[in-house]
């Protein structure tokens, strides 16, 4: 092998590699290969720029731009050798300073084996070579800073992309991190805005835990105050984060939020100035998207905010106007309860109504609307879900008698808080008129806590009775109240909970709820108003016909007493003359039946002017303590003889001592009189009478009883509702003024009196009378 | 014999009690109102008087009265077509009270009691 080398062959070789598609350290490699082999070189070495020591012979051969060759040991300036290079620079070498236009990128190193000389020729084709190699590096480099601003470029497009296609706030910001992260290659990002109201730096999208880390929020508050972006690089493997880089989202003005990144996935991790230029590149375009986004979002969300103030409005204006269709109490009540139900309503789950009683200070639960179990519930939201129609209709068509009588109803008529009860939400919610959004009845610390005087855990006894029994899971139920208000005063409260879908109740819901509830506070008012109205109108219609009665009685007594006195004076005559007329006559002639049958019609008139007399008198009572055992032997001594004739059975069943009753002993016997009178002609001669007394004690009072019972047939149930109006009369002779009078007479002691009819049976009056005992009893005592 | 005065408006009732009584054994005298009465009370001197309530001119009531300011003792049966003075029996000083009846029973019985007879 010749040590003279072949140009031609090497300097081929050379450009080939330099224009080859290899890696720059690849290129160099065989480079310094090919010169080697073609020189017989022993050593052929690039030195870099760095590895140059400074001011040592090379680096001064360098700053020279010069090639060099040293044959011996005396051609080189040993005052120049660094100690450091001693080692390295034994002639015969040569050394050529390597150029990438005027900065310096190293140093050709040849050692040549001892006694090859180098023809200047062959230094003119090293320093060719050289200049060859470092045009290599050259457009290595170019490459390099090529492909990375096409690959930042690449980013900022796709960055910008994220940035128009979307509108969507989170969309956007999830786009910037990600593609963030990609092209910084980072471990982890996050993204935070500042909340205009409150001033808060929220994270607003974050990828790995970073967002956890106490220092990442300090960092970002400075950066946000500072407006300065912030890079820092950690040493050591112990620190938790390695590398951050933080910069301000800025637009126009202001600063929206910080952009940072952690821990490049490079080793060792650290971002360098590079990236630190591209992320604020990349910060400074993305500012405008999403302040853009931000505004979007905001302008979205009012409209939003509006769009639900509407319905919420029509809600309750639909509502309301349903309410305007009755002053029914019990319907205005359920359609309260059902719209604070209904799906298309306020949609809560259950509603439950309690009432302020003021007289005994209670709260009473008055109606619940709700489904009993969730099988229930599901069934009846499909159905509703299928109705359409307007709100106000839909409720209108409602059949609210279902309801009546469901469990939860059931239940919840049976409850009663004292108002006193302050611990209990439903008595502070009346007593403090304002609602209570009870989320976490459980919850440590809370005032739920304290438990009613009946031991409730959630502090009421709404709780008690609601929570426990009905919701699957006394931890997490959660409900509201509402005050009632009428006009000025809280009248009563409503519950609502969302017990089978879950669904928290939010302060909103309640703040509609409450909207709602004072409409319908207002018409509950209405409602019991009208219906206290009615009640007087209806005492008031009651009072006036008793009035009519009254005033048509008088009429009628002042009219039969002048008729009767008139009348009763010319019967006096006949029937006393009839008498005589009897007497005088003879037994067996036909004019004894004459006379008698004049006596007979005569008294049959008499007895018709009593009864008239009796009923439309306006006698006062002289009440005393009354023998009832002496009324009922003086009444039976009263029935007409003929009546008695026959087979008529007497039962009497009297307690050993019958209590005396407080009462009129005359008016008492007419009464039982006329029963008895009764039963017997019902009877016509064959049947059982029969008188049952009873002590019975009523509402802590005590009370006679009194059956009086006949075999007869019974009264005609066409006549029944007629047996105690005057003048009304089935019998063959009588004024019909019998019983009427038995009634008054009745009424007049606080009695009362009931009719067991059995037609074709028989019929029985009972008559219970108040006791005269329990009076001495309080007189005594007081 | 026992001597009564009977004091009706009524012709017939005066005529009736007239004839009832006499033929019982009484001496009897009627008249037709209170004024009379009065005048017959000083002249004839009855040993009883059934007395009508309700007479024109001057009532039973007023008549009473009268008799009772010269006389506190004489039996006095006062009779009515109806009840309804009844409570105010005692008031008037009366001796007894009867509604009047086809059946003069209970007036006999009355006026029997009031004079002692058996």
């Amino acid at each position: 092998m010749s040590d003279r080398p072949d140009a031609y062959a090497l300097l081929t070789k050379i450009i080939e590699l330099s224009t080859a598609p290899l890696p720059i350290k690849d290129k160099l490699d065989q480079m310094l290969q090919a010169i080697k082999e073609a020189f017989g070189a022993e050593q052929t070495l690039l030195l870099r720029r760095e590895k140059i020591v400074e001011n040592g012979f090379l680096w001064r051969l360098a700053s020279e731009k010069k090639p060099f060759w040293a044959g011996e040991e005396s051609s080189l300036p040993q005052e120049y050798v660094h100690p450091k290079e001693k080692e390295m620079l034994r002639p015969p070498f040569a050394c050529f300073p390597l150029f990438d236009k005027e900065t310096l990128q190293g140093t050709l190193y040849i050692g040549f084996p001892q006694n090859r000389r180098v023809s200047p020729e062959e230094m003119d084709l090293l320093a060719l070579i050289t200049k060859e190699m470092g045009e290599a590096i050259q457009i290595s480099h170019l490459n390099q800073r090529v492909g990375q601003a096409s690959s930042e470029l690449t980013a900022l497009h796709e960055m910008g992309k994220a940035a128009t296609s979307t509108l969507k706030l989170q969309e956007l910001l999830e786009s910037i991190v990600k593609t963030g992260l990609r092209i910084l290659q980072a471990q982890g990002g996050v993204l935070r805005v500042e909340d205009r109201t409150t001033k808060e730096l929220k994270v607003h999208w974050s990828s790995g835990d970073y967002s956890k880390h106490p220092l990442d929020e300090k960092i970002a508050k400075r950066v946000l105050m500072s407006q300065t972006p912030f890079l820092l690089n950690h040493s050591g493997k112990d620190n938790p984060m390695r590398s951050i880089l933080c910069v301000p989202l800025r637009s126009r003005e202001r600063v929206l939020g910080t952009l940072a990144f952690y821990d490049k996935e490079t080793d060792p991790s650290r971002f360098d100035e590079r990236d630190f230029q591209l992320l604020l590149t990349m910060a400074n375009q993305m500012s405008f998207a999403i302040e853009n986004a931000l505004t979007h979002h905001q302008t979205s969300q009012l409209a939003w905010e509006n769009e639900k103030r509407v319905r919420e409005l029509t809600i309750l204006w639909e509502l309301s106007k349903a309410l305007l269709t009755t002053v029914n109490f019990d319907h205005i009540v359920q359609m309260t309860l059902t719209a604070i139900t209904i799906g298309a309503g306020l949609g809560f789950n259950r509603a439950l109504l309690f009432m302020v009683n003021e007289k005994t200070g209670m709260l009473g639960g008055t109606t619940a609307v709700g489904p009993d179990n969730a099988e229930e519930a599901g069934r009846i939201w499909a159905t509703l879900s299928k109705e359409k129609g307007r709100l106000s209709d839909l409720i209108g068509r409602l059949d609210f008698s279902k309801d009546e009588n469901s469990a939860l109803n059931n239940l919840v008529k049976e409850i009663r808080i004292p108002l006193e009860i302050k611990d209990c939400i439903l008595s502070k919610t009346v007593l403090e008129g304002r609602s209570f959004n009870i989320r976490f009845p459980q919850s440590e610390g809370a005032w739920v806590q304290t438990a009613c005087e009946r031991g409730c855990q959630l502090g009421s006894e709404i709780g008690c009775h609601v929570g426990k029994h009905l919701s699957r899971d006394p931890v997490v139920y959660s409900f509201a109240t509402v005050p009632l208000w009428g006009k000025g005063k809280v009248i009563g409260v409503i519950v609502v909970d969302n017990l089978y879908n879950q669904n928290p109740i939010t302060d909103e819901d309640v703040q509609i709820l409450t909207m709602f509830s004072s409409q319908a506070g207002l018409a509950i008012e209405n409602a019991i108003l009208y219906r206290n109205l009615e009640e007087v109108h209806q005492r008031l219609k009651e009072t006036q016909t008793f009035l009519l009665h009254q005033e048509k009685m008088a009429a009628l007594g002042e009219l039969s007493s002048t008729v009767a006195h008139e009348i009763r004076n010319p019967l006096v005559s006949i029937g006393g003359f009839a008498r005589r007329l009897y007497r005088s006559v003879p037994d067996e002639a036909p004019e004894k039946r004459y006379t008698q049958t004049i006596m007979i019609e005569v008294s049959r008139l008499e007895r018709i002017l009593s009864d008239l007399l009796d009923y439309t008198h306006k006698e006062s009572l002289t009440f005393g303590e009354v023998d009832l055992r002496e009324i009922f032997e003086e009444s039976f001594s009263m029935v007409s003889q003929d009546l008695h004739n026959g087979d008529v059975k007497l039962l009497k069943e009297y307690p050993e001592v019958i209590p005396k009753v407080k009462g009129d002993q005359r008016q008492l016997t007419q009464v039982f009189s006329n029963l008895f009178d009764n039963a017997y002609e019902a009877m016509k001669g064959k049947g059982t009478l029969s008188l049952r007394v009873h002590p019975v004690s009523k509402n802590g009072s005590l009370f006679v009883r009194i059956e009086v019972e006949d075999t007869g047939n019974g009264i005609d149930p066409e006549n029944l509702h007629n047996i105690f109006n005057p003048f009304y009369s089935t019998k063959e002779s009588g004024l019909g003024l019998g019983l009427p009078l038995v009634y008054k007479i009745i009424a007049s002691h606080r009695g009362q009196i009931e009719v067991d009819n059995r037609p074709g049976e028989g019929v029985t009056f009972i008559i219970t009378l108040p006791a005269a005992t329990q009076e001495e009893k309080k007189q005594t005592s007081a | 014999m026992k001597k009564i005065l009977v004091v009706d408006d009524e012709e017939s009732i005066r005529f009736l009690y007239t004839e009832e009584l006499e033929e019982d054994g009484f001496s009897v005298e009627a008249a037709k109102n209170g004024e009379e009465a009065l005048e017959k009370v000083s002249v004839f001197k009855p040993d009883l008087i059934t007395l009508d309530i309700k007479m024109p001119g001057m009532d039973g009531i007023e008549t009473l009265k009268r008799i009772r300011e010269v006389d506190r003792k004489l039996p006095i049966i006062m009779c009515s077509a109806y009840g309804e003075y009844k409570q105010d029996l005692t008031t008037w000083a009366s001796d007894a009270y009867i509604v009047k009846c086809a059946d003069l029973t209970e007036l006999k019985t009355t006026i029997r009691r009031l004079l002692g007879l058996s």
